[in-house]
Order: C-alpha cells, then structure tokens, then sequence
C-alpha cells in the first residue's frame, strides 16, 4: 500500500471512530441531579474547602436536604444559591459567578494565556541584538547598584514587617476578645441601662467586684424614688465584704433614709446611719442625713443642730453643700420643724 | 535539659549559617579555597541533627518542661505519632524545615568539594541566607525549645526562651491535634514533603549563584536540573501521599479540596514541571535561558508564599497552622527573596538574553513550550484562585469563595492538552518536524486511542471525562509504545538482538528519556483514576441498626454491632460491619469515630476495602445507640492515584541515576549542533 | 528576548510582588473565617420552630414588634455554657421591657438540649426551640455557635455577636437598639463547630 492511501484508509477509520464515539458519549444522558449540583457549589460552612454534597458534617447534610425540598418545591438553581448567599455570604460560594466581582477571576487566566501566547510569538520572531552580550556598565558599578537595591529590598522588608505588627495591634483591640461586665463595673455607666444592669449584677453574683454597679444602680433607682427596687442592692453592697469603705457608707446612708422616707421608721434609720458613721466618722452626708432623720423624725433639733455644725467644721466641703448644711442649721436652731 | 540541648543546636546552627554566607560570599567572590567551608557545614549539620534529635526525645520521653511538647503532646499518645508531633505543629515543623535544609546545604557543600568553579561557593551563599532567616526564625519567633514557666492543667501557659529559667512543667500535656495522630501517613507524609520544598531551595540557589557571578553559562542549569529532580520527585510523592492521608482520615471520601494549603504544593510542583522541561531545552538547544532563571525563581518563591500561607493563619485550611508573628517574618522573606532576585535578574538580563531562537513550533522544542505555557498557566490559575478572595477582600470588603468547581473547569481542558502534548512530544524531533512524518508516527496511536475509547464508551461507561481519559491515556502510551518499539527495532535491525532485548538496550541508552516517560505514564495512570473516581462514584447513606443489612453498589453490607476500645490516649466507638458479596465473605469493616482527651469533638476514621475495580469508603455519620448513620461511597479505581503519582515519582528518581550521561551526550550534541 | 525587555518585566515582577505583600500583610490580626453576616439591615428570618420540649410549635413571627435576640446554643458547646447564665440573666432583666429572648438548639438531639438546659438553668420569660434540619441555622448562616443575632421592633436584623456574650454586652446592645441604633457585627470570641459522629 503506498504512503497515501495508508493515509486515506487511516483518516477514513480515525473519522469513523471519532463519530461513533461521540455520538456514544453524546447519547449519555447528562447529569441533571440539581441537588448534587447546587451542592457541590456551596461550600460547608462548618468545614474546610469541602462542599455541602461532599461533607459529612451534619450541617452540611442538613443544608443539603434544604436544597433538596427547595428543589422539590421548583426553585431554580440561582434562587437557591441566592437564598444561602443571603444567610452565609459569597464566602460559602465554590462556584463563583462570570460576572461581577468575581468576573475578574475568569478573565485574568484567559488573558494570561493571550499574553504568553503573545511573548512567545514575539519571541520567536526577534532575536536579541548582537551587542546583546557585551556588558554594558563597568562591573563594579552594577555590583554597587546591586548593593543598593538589596539595601533598599532589605529595608522595604522590615517597614512591612514593623507596618503588619502594628496593623496587627491597631486591629487586636476590635478581633480580641471583648471587656467582660466585671472589668467595666468601674467605668462610665451612664449610657448602660438599668435592666442591663440588673442583668450584669445578676449573671455575675459570684463575682465579688460587682458592687460598683450595683450602687450605680442602687442610686438610680434611688433617685427615680424607686425605693423598692433599690433597696436590694443597697442591702446587697452595704453587706458585700469587699466593698471599699465609701460603698458601704452610701449604700447605709441610703438605706438609713429609706427606712425614715419609705418606712418612718425613725430607729432602724438610726441603727443604719450610725453604722455609716462608725466606717466614716466624718462622712458628711451619713451626719447631715442623720441630722435630717433625727431633726424631722423625732424632732430632736439640738442633736441635729450639733450634726450640722460637726460638718461645717470640715474643710473639704464642696460650696453648694456647705451652703445647705448653714441653711438647714439656721434652721434647727431656731427650733423649726424641718421642710 | 533537652531545652538547653535543642536551643544550643538550633543557636549553634544559626552561626554556622551566619558563617557559611560570610566565607562563601569571600570565596565566590576570590576564587581562593583557603578559608574553609567544612567547619560551618558541619556546624550547620551537628546543630540541625541535635536540635531535631532534642525534639524528638523530649517527645518519646514525655519532657513536659518544654512547651512545645506540653503543649502538642500527652504522654499517652503512641509511636509513631509522638515522633511525628516533631512535625505536627508550627514550631516543630520549622525543625524539621531546618534540618532537612542543612542537609541539602551539606549536599550542594559535597559538590562544591568536587568542582573547581565558584558556582557552589555562591550557592552555598544563598542556602546559607535562607538558613540564616529558618534558624533566625527559630531563636526568636517560633523556638520549639522554650521552656514551661507558668503551667496550666494540661498545656503551657507562659514560656521563656532561656533555658535555664525556673521551670514549671504540666503533669500531662495537652496531646496531638486528633487529626495528626489518626493515621500512620502523618509520620512520613510531612518529612516527603518536606524535602520536596525545601530541595527547591538548592536550584534557587544555583540560579541565583549564577546571576550574582554572571556565570549564566550551561553550569547552573545542568545542577539546577538535577536538583529539582531530586525535590520534584520528593514533592511529586509528598503530594501523593497527602492525598492518600486525607482520603484515608478525613472521612469524606476525597483526596483533593483545592484547599489553599493543598494549593500552595500544588504551585510549586507545577512551575518545578514546567522547569524539568524546559531545562532540556537549555541543555540541548541553549535556549530559553533566562525563563529557566524565571523559572526557578518563581519555584522557590511560590514554595515560601506556601510556607507563608500555611503558617501565617491568614487563610482558613484545614491544615493551616494557628496566627503567629512567624507570618510577617514570612512575608518578609517572601518579599526580599522575589524583589532581591528579580532585581538581579534585571541587572543581569543583557547576559541571559540567549540568542538562538527556534526555527519552528512544530518541534520538540516547540512541544517543551507548550508544556511549558500550559504549566505556568496552570499554576497561574492556583495561585490566582487562592489569593483572589484576599485581595478582593482587601479592595472591596466583599467576601467570596472560589473552589473546586471553579479550579475543575479551568484545569480540565489545561489537564487535556497538557495529556495531547504529552502525547505528541517526545516523538517530536528536536529543531523542525515534517508534519507528514510526525503524522506517520501519531496515525497509529491516534487509532489506538479511538478504539480503545469506543471500548471503554460500549463497555464501561459513556461518561464523557472518563472516556476522554482514557483516550488521551492511551493515545500518549500508544506513542510511547510506538516510539520505542520503532528504535527497538532500527536496533534489532542494526545488531540481530532479539526484540525484548533491543527494547531493553534502547532504555538503557536514555535511561533519562524513558525515566521520564514513566513519569508520565505515572501522570496518565492519575489522570484516568481521577476521571473514574470522580464520574463514577456511587453515594449513599443509610441508617442501620444492628442486624440491619443494605445492598449498594452489589456488595451486601450488614451492621452486626458497635463496639467500643478504650486505649490510653482515646476511646475508639465503632461499627461492625460484614461485607458480603454473592454471598461470599468479602471482609468485615470497622469504621470508627475516635474521642481524643484534648478533643470533646471526636474524629471520624473511614474504613475503606480496597479491590483492584474500586474501594469500599464506609464512615459514619452519626452513631447513638439504637442505631448508626452510615454513608457509602465507592471510588472506582482511586489506587491508580497512589500507584500513578508513585510511578511519577519513581520516573523522577530513575531520570536521577542517569543525568550524567545524558549531560556528556547533550554537550557533544550542542558542540555538533554548533 | 532582548535584555531590556527583560530587565522591564523583571522590575514589573519585583514591583508587583511588594504590591502583592502588602495586600497579604493586611490580612494580619484577621481572623480568616470571620464573615460579616449579610443579613445585618435586612429582614429577619423567620421560622416556625418546634418547642424545645415539644409542647407545640412557636411562630417567630408573633413576635413581631418586639426586640428580638435570637441565640443559637448546644449543651457541647464550651461557651455557649458560660454564656447561659447572663443569657437568663438578661433575658429576665429585660422581660418588662418589650425584649423577648429566643435560644434555638443548634446540631443536637433536642433531648440532649433540654437536659442540658434543666441544669444550666431556664429564663421564664426566653422561647426554647429546638431546630428541625438546622432550618433556622441556615436561614441565619450560622457558622459556628454561640452566635447571637438582633432583631429591632421592625423586624430587621441590626445586631450580631459572635462568640460568647455577657449580660453588659447584651443588655449594652439592647440598650442601643431602644435607643434606635444599629449595633452590627462584633466579634467576643471562639465559636465551635459540632463534633461530627
């Protein structure tokens, strides 16, 4: 057989060959198992790199039987993709899009291929000068520029790396973890409400340090009137056993002139503000409040004159205070019944 | 003890490194020998086997005092994972990084002795200043050997780097990561591997070497070659291996995620191919010289961004190691090695611009440089793949994910042609082919690939990947086959020998060429195990209870009962199950899922029967008493997968043995050619 | 090619790999799987749920009107354990407030879940559900637990906290939604993914 019709006979088989093969492959009937699609394009969002349709995690097996009833339900592909974008983000996403922010990632590939079939079709075609070999520059000229430029290299190194620390610490207060109750019991409070609160001193009775805001609190009530719901966490503070000295006056000096102002009761008013005093013998507002109880309770002006005058002998008094404390002395001793 | 041991090692290590660069940079500049490189090699050497050694005996010995151990070890965990844990976490893989470099360091030293040029001085160099920054990294941010001061309950709260601080040991450590100790795989997987990366280091080094002594000439290439067949072989069964080790233990029946860690091997093996090819090119044409420089330089550098991505925590991995300052240490190396050697690439670029260019594509030099575009571009797609969604994310806030499908798409038609190039190659001649001659050479293999897709379409399956698979196997095997018979016979011919033993002759006088054509009859065997295991799996999962039996895939399986092993470092709950096939007996399989004391979570250990069609993969889903969740898989013909990527890397191996002929010959041919 | 065009392309490459590490030097201090909930300013889902100890069904929906701070919780998850008393806590401060808590059990045997939560303790005024096929997880792309999401009078999501959360960052986030901001996403610590078996 010559060369040629060899070719002719081999071309003739090889075109046989390939139609039947296509058309064997062709008539396979394709994969249309949507669930098995859409699952092997969703990433588990419990593991790692694995797709909901290939993962064991009970998640995943979970989304998958979603998926599953949305299909049953004559969802389309993408309002199903849609619908877990929606909950979990893009970054649940294996398959993404050509198109949007995501088109970029297709192009760059294809445009790599344009562009290294370019080089080598430019290559091929122009070969280097023929003073190509010579060396240009002086040895040592190139060799100084080569310092340099590892020089400049070695710096731009260490500013990165001192440039990634300190981005690192810039971003470690938000990514770290957050303050606890217990650690702000001390800072401002003002904008925290009382039921949260109640809900901090409640999740965090074991802890000891907890007795700032509970007088924070304790005040607030106070100041609303609220006696009622107060008075427990004055009790509570003026019983803690780590609470600092002032606490625990204040909270019995509160709890003094709640038992007067709530309950009348004159005595129990004077069990507590003594018991302030016997902490802080100077305090000034457990002596004026005692004055108070004593003057308007039991009308004993001489004891709460006696008071008053105790703190107007002190020093470190804030103006307006020592203002009220002469007013109120004026007052009682003249006998006055008390406003 | 072993702390101060260990620190010595890696201290002594770092001088010698220090050493090494500052006594070969005289020497690669001089040209004078007198000052020795012996002593820091084997400084380098001694530091690295001590530091190593230190490691693992305080891990055989239970040295709580040393964190790393308190912290990635427990006394229970057994051999060979308590010798593995050397390597199983951060600090301790650095190690290892360091020791296998030193021993490169010591091979590319042993060359240095035997050759007169300065070539090997200035390698030496460049090993010596990424040992500088491993060992550096190892004193400062990421030192194995640091020592318990403040101890909790069962790990290492607070650490001090001075070996003789106070030391406050755990009574018991903290144990293994459960995924790193359920499988024997994790104890050679990591040190392949390994030395597949770090070998990469010894060509960089070459070519680097080179460009700084402007010696572009046919030396670095011939020893670049060779070394990256030496970690391109490492690498290529590295890889395999880590396949093997994720079907085997990560339960979902997979062995390749595109996971950004897998990714980060899969780059540099690609640029390394591409390198192996293209270096030939060098070799016989002397062409293509300064994008074997690239080349190479791209190898080493994807290698350390890997290193980066796996260790610095800013990529979600299942294998990823957990944040440390170790990452901007990394990046900056990162930066230094690419602008540093790009740099001097630049400045040496009039002296690797080489001349000849090639008289036709239709050559095997232009068959090299399609491999060589289909590969770069492969790894272009990796590498895009996986740092996309960072810098997305770093531009415009907004989060996506990119996957498998994503990588399938773009690697299946690259995968194809890379396989019909593979095919039409090697019985390319060099310089410029007739088209009608190549023809009589491929009609034959073309029909063979044909037939043999009809067969496997009329009788295995008409899933077209599958059966384009095997076309192309068998179109590349086909000319393989061709070709050799072809020379056998021009030698039965020439010299009355016996056609087996004409074959045997025509090995062994390119033992190099045919190597690497086991290589890719080794690449062709993976490609159609991935196409079977990947089109033609079966799937399900069922609920049993005990007694219960399901039929899948024509195998009977029967749930007998659970079952529950308490060993010292883990409980191991299970479910028997009997495997019958016709009746017959097949096997019993167990698969388990394995509490772990530093793990509440439990791991899932697959039982897999492997038959020469297809594995059985059982694991269990869920497993309460009454009853157990069990999924089902089959992975038709996934061995070819281990049996292919091996013999890939065997081909690496053997090319090994013989590169020394084929360089005389290649030189006599560039003289003759000239 | 000639030397030129090699050295050009050759400080390209040098140029672009700065470019490229300073884009991956910004990933530093991030936490890699933290993922910015796309439901914050939008309608919440909602679910009818089986009750935890399957005395009915409850209809998220009827809550509408109210605040809503839906918290996904297991007994094997560690932190979810040392939130639970500020979850009561808070929830029982808040009660009077027009707040209701709902705690979905998320990846567990509702049985486990419910033993679980007759010892860590059980705020009258909070909605136990359990979760049928992780319907609610996935409506709210849990990614891991405890996650926690806020829901203002309008139905619309506003608020997230991932990780374990203490009454004062509750009852704080609370307080802002009353006063009509947004609080968003932040981040307090771990989440746990269910052990599989």
């Amino acid at each position: 057989m010559s060369e040629k019709s060899k070719n002719l006979a081999v071309g003739v088989v090889v075109a046989i060959l390939a139609i039947l093969l296509a058309s064997l492959v062709i008539s396979q009937p394709a994969n249309d198992d949507r669930v098995q699609q859409i699952g092997a394009s969703i990433k588990c969002p419990v593991c790692q790199g694995e797709s909901i349709a290939d993962s064991p995690a009970s998640m995943a097996v979970d989304m998958m039987g979603l998926v599953e009833q949305r299909v049953d339900e004559g969802a389309t592909n993408e309002e199903i993709i849609d619908e877990l974008m929606g909950s979990f983000t893009g970054a649940v996403l294996l398959d993404p899009p050509v198109s949007g922010a995501t088109l970029l990632l297709w192009i760059v590939p294809l445009l790599a291929l344009i562009l290294g079939v370019v080089a080598i079709a430019w290559w091929k075609t122009h070969p280097p000068e023929e003073s190509g070999g010579d060396v240009p520059t002086p040895e040592h000229r190139s060799n100084r520029r080569l310092v340099g430029g590892l020089i400049v290299i070695g710096g731009l190194a260490i500013i990165i790396g001192v440039a990634t620390l300190l981005i690192q610490d810039g971003t470690g207060a938000t990514s770290g973890a957050a303050e606890t109750g217990a650690e702000i019991l001390a800072g401002n409070l003002d904008d925290v409400s009382n039921e949260t609160m109640e809900a901090v001193i409640a999740a965090n009775l074991d802890n000891a340090e907890i007795d700032g805001m509970r007088l924070a609190l304790a005040e607030r009530y106070f100041e609303l009137g609220d006696y009622r719901s107060g008075f427990p966490h004055f009790l509570a503070v003026a019983q803690s056993p780590i609470a600092t000295d002032d606490q625990a006056t204040i909270a019995l000096v509160r709890l003094g002139w709640m038992a007067y102002d709530g309950n009348g009761e004159v005595d129990t008013a004077t069990e507590l503000l003594d018991q302030a005093l016997e902490i802080s013998p100077d305090s000034p507002v457990a002596l004026y409040v005692k004055g108070q109880v004593l003057w308007c309770g039991a009308g004993d002006t001489a004891t709460a004159s006696a008071l008053f005058e105790e703190i107007l002998t002190q020093v470190e008094l804030p103006e307006d205070t020592r203002s009220r404390v002469q007013a109120d002395l004026n007052l009682a001793g003249t006998g006055a019944a008390c406003t | 003890m072993l702390g101060f041991l260990g620190t010595a090692g890696i201290v002594a290590g770092l001088i010698g490194y220090l050493l090494l660069v500052v006594r070969s940079i005289r020497v690669a500049r001089t040209g004078n020998r007198k000052g020795s490189l012996a002593a820091p090699v084997q400084m380098i050497l001694a530091g690295s086997v001590i530091a190593m050694v230190a490691l693992v005996v305080a891990l055989v010995t239970d040295d709580f005092s040393i964190s790393y151990v308190a912290n990635h070890h427990a006394s229970t965990t057994p051999f060979p994972f308590n010798v593995a844990s050397a390597w199983g976490a951060l600090e301790g893989s650095i190690v290892l990084w360091g020791l296998v470099l030193s021993i490169f360091t010591w091979i590319v030293f042993r060359k240095y002795r035997q050759t007169p040029d300065s070539l090997g001085a200035g390698a030496l160099a460049v090993m010596g200043i990424v040992g500088v920054f491993f060992f550096g990294l190892m004193v400062t941010v990421s030192n194995p050997f640091e020592v318990c001061v403040l101890a909790a309950e069962r790990s290492c709260l607070t650490s001090s780097p001075w070996p003789f601080a106070t030391v406050q040991a755990p009574i018991e450590g903290a144990g293994p990561n459960p995924l790193l100790q359920n499988h024997y795989m994790m104890a050679i997987h990591p040190p392949i591997l390994y030395t597949g990366y770090v070998g990469l280091t010894v060509p960089f080094a070459y070519a680097i070497s080179a460009l700084a002594l402007k010696v572009p000439g046919p030396e670095w290439i011939y020893r670049s070659h060779r070394s990256t067949l030496v970690a391109w072989s490492f690498l290529t069964a590295g890889i395999v291996l880590g396949g093997w080790w994720a079907y085997e233990v990560l339960s979902w029946g997979g062995y390749w995620a595109w996971d950004p860690v897998e990714n980060a091997s899969l780059m540099p093996w690609l640029v390394a191919t591409a390198f192996l090819h293209s270096a030939i090119v060098q070799q016989r044409r002397n062409m293509l010289q300064a994008w074997n420089f690239i080349l190479v330089i791209s190898m080493f550098s994807l290698t350390i961004l890997g290193t980066f991505l796996t260790r610095s925590g800013t990529i979600n991995s299942v294998h990823s190691f957990t944040q440390s300052a170790i990452g901007p240490a990394l990046l900056g190396f990162l930066v230094l090695v690419l602008v540093g050697s790009f740099s001097l690439f630049a400045t040496r670029s009039h002296l690797v611009s080489s001349a000849p260019r090639m008289r036709s594509l239709v050559s095997r030099e232009g068959a090299f440089l399609a491999n060589n575009l289909i590969l770069t571009l492969y790894a272009f797609v990796v590498l895009v793949g996986t740092t996309y969604p960072l810098f997305l994310e770093a531009f415009t806030g907004t989060q996506v994910g990119v996957g498998g499908p994503f990588y399938n798409r773009l690697a299946l038609p690259l995968t194809f042609t890379l396989l019909l190039v593979m095919g039409i190659g090697p019985i390319t001649p060099w310089g410029s082919a007739e088209p009608a001659m190549l023809w009589r050479r491929l009609r034959l293999p073309v029909v063979i690939a044909l037939i043999a897709g009809v067969l496997v379409a009329l009788f295995i399956t008409r899933n077209g990947w599958v059966v384009l698979a095997c076309v192309m196997g068998a179109f590349v095997v086909g000319t393989l086959a061709g070709l050799l018979i072809e020379q056998a016979r021009a030698r039965e011919n020439r010299t009355d020998e016996s056609l087996g033993r004409a074959v045997a002759h025509v090995v062994k006088g390119d033992k190099a060429f045919w190597a690497g054509q086991l290589s890719h009859v080794g690449v062709v065997v993976v490609a159609i195990g991935i196409a079977f295991a990947s089109n033609l799996a079966l799937h399900d999962v069922v609920v049993l209870e005990p007694g219960d039996s399901v039929s899948f895939a024509g195998f009977e399986l029967i749930y007998e009962s659970p079952f529950q092993i308490e060993e010292p470092q883990r409980t191991v709950r299970g479910a028997r199950i009997t495997v019958l096939r016709e009746g017959d007996l097949v096997a019993n399989m167990e698969p388990t899922a394995n509490f772990y004391a530093n793990d509440g979570a439990g791991i899932v250990t697959p039982a897999v029967l492997t038959r020469p069609r297809g594995d059985l993969y059982l694991s269990l889903r869920n497993f309460d008493s009454a009853s157990i969740t069990l999924a089902l898989d089959t992975s038709p013909l996934v061995w070819l997968l281990w049996v292919g990527g091996l013999t890939a890397a065997a081909g690496g191996f053997l090319a090994l043995g013989s590169r020394r002929t084929e360089r005389k010959s290649a030189n006599r041919r560039l003289t003759a050619d000239v | 090619m000639n030397g030129r065009a090699l050295k050009i392309g050759a400080l390209t490459v040098a140029a672009a790999a700065i470019v490229f590490s300073v884009v991956l030097a910004s990933r530093f201090g991030r936490d890699p799987g933290l993922v910015e909930s796309p439901l914050l300013g939008q309608p919440a889902p909602m679910f009818e749920l089986e009750m935890l100890d399957g005395s009915g069904t409850f209809d998220m929906a009827d809550l509408n009107g109210s605040i809503v701070v839906i918290n996904f919780f297991a007994s094997w998850c560690l932190e979810c354990r040392s939130e639970h008393a500020d979850l009561v806590a808070t929830s029982d401060a808040f009660a009077d407030r027009n707040v209701r808590f709902v705690q979905i059990g998320y990846q567990e045997n509702p049985t486990s879940t419910l033993a679980y939560l007759q010892d860590a303790g059980i705020s009258q005024s909070t909605i136990y559900l359990q979760d049928e096929g992780s319907r609610a997880a996935i409506g709210y792309g849990v990614f891991g637990i405890p996650e926690t999401f806020f829901i203002d009078e309008s139905g619309t999501v506003v608020g997230k906290i991932i990780g374990e959360a203490d009454a004062l960052i509750l009852g704080a986030t609370i307080d802002s939604i009353i006063a009509g901001e947004t609080p968003g996403q932040q981040k307090t610590g771990d989440t746990q993914q269910r052990p599989d078996s």
